[in-house]
């Protein structure tokens, strides 16, 4: 433990890196960073929740491009239609479902723990570890339900 | 951004009273954007596979083009606040973080803009792009 007050390490060979000068001129304690923390899959969640959203911009330019080819004729929607259809086009629609499905489970998980229930330990690991199996789950049922009723064809 | 004036009170910052807003702002496009999002994978389901004329006969039922429009729109707002927090926590240095917030709320009005103008001419049946642009 150190002492907050003085901002120094009790142990004296405490790694000076983990403290901070504020604007005030006080030294403070700065929050352990990744490496330190042991690895549990809230972290994971909270990770993928910023990479998935990120991601999925990309996914919202891609919308806008297939509106603009469907407005600009018959010949601009084949060749998007085309290029979406390529096994490239399906594998980066999947990668994006996989990041939909995940980002829109997390965030009904983020929208739990905000009314406070599912905050312990326990409960908030809990209900990550279902919003990753629901992630993999609906888009591999997304999928084969587009494949099976022959929408989607390779 | 320029629009951040932080308050200094004995050399602390002190809240900028607007927190209670965006959060509030956040929670309520998610919530919203939850059936939002089932219907839009339920309409590309559909869509799927139909072709040029089964993705027009999807606008033309005026409640799809409307729940589109909106959902885009809320999707646009919901994506601005997101890589506003994202840029915010790892972007430090004043000048970049500025350039960094401007072009991401330049983007995501962009995408509005042009998401709607193409929503529009596909619900009410325009001719094919570039009709109505002096050709």
């Amino acid at each position: 433990m150190s002492d907050p007050l003085s901002g120094t390490p009790a142990d004296p060979a405490g790694p000076p890196r983990f403290y901070t000068l504020q604007p005030n001129g006080r030294i403070r304690p700065t929050s352990p960073h990744l490496q330190i923390w042991r690895w549990h899959v809230t972290m994971l969640g909270s990770i993928l929740h910023r990479i998935t959203g990120s991601g999925l911009v990309g996914g919202a330019v891609l919308v806008a491009l297939w509106l603009g080819a469907l407005a600009f004729g018959p010949g601009a929607y084949d060749a998007f239609v085309g290029l979406a259809g390529s096994p490239l086009g399906l594998i980066i629609w999947f990668a994006l479902s996989l990041a939909g499905f995940y980002h829109l489970a997390s965030g009904i998980r983020h929208l739990v723990w905000d009314t406070g229930a599912g905050l312990s330990p326990r409960g908030a690991s809990t209900l990550t570890t279902v919003t990753l199996v629901f992630t993999v789950v609906a888009a591999l049922a997304f999928w084969g339900w587009l494949f099976a009723s022959g929408k989607v064809t390779l | 951004m320029s629009a951040h004036r932080s308050v200094y009170r004995k050399n602390v910052k002190v809240a900028e009273r607007k927190g209670a807003g965006g959060w509030l702002a956040e929670r309520l496009s998610s919530l919203v954007l939850v059936p939002l999002t089932l219907w839009a994978l339920w309409s590309a389901a559909m869509i799927a596979g139909t072709g040029y004329e089964g993705a027009l006969a999807w606008f033309a039922q005026p409640l799809n083009a409307w729940v589109l429009a909106a959902t885009w729109l809320i999707t646009l707002w919901h994506m601005n606040m997101g890589i506003t927090v994202i840029v915010e926590d790892y972007i430090h240095k004043r000048s970049t973080l500025g350039l960094l917030l401007g072009l991401n709320t330049l983007i995501c009005l962009a995408l509005a803009v042009v998401g709607l103008l193409f929503i529009t001419r596909l619900a009410v049946g325009s001719d094919p792009l570039p009709a109505g642009f002096g050709v």
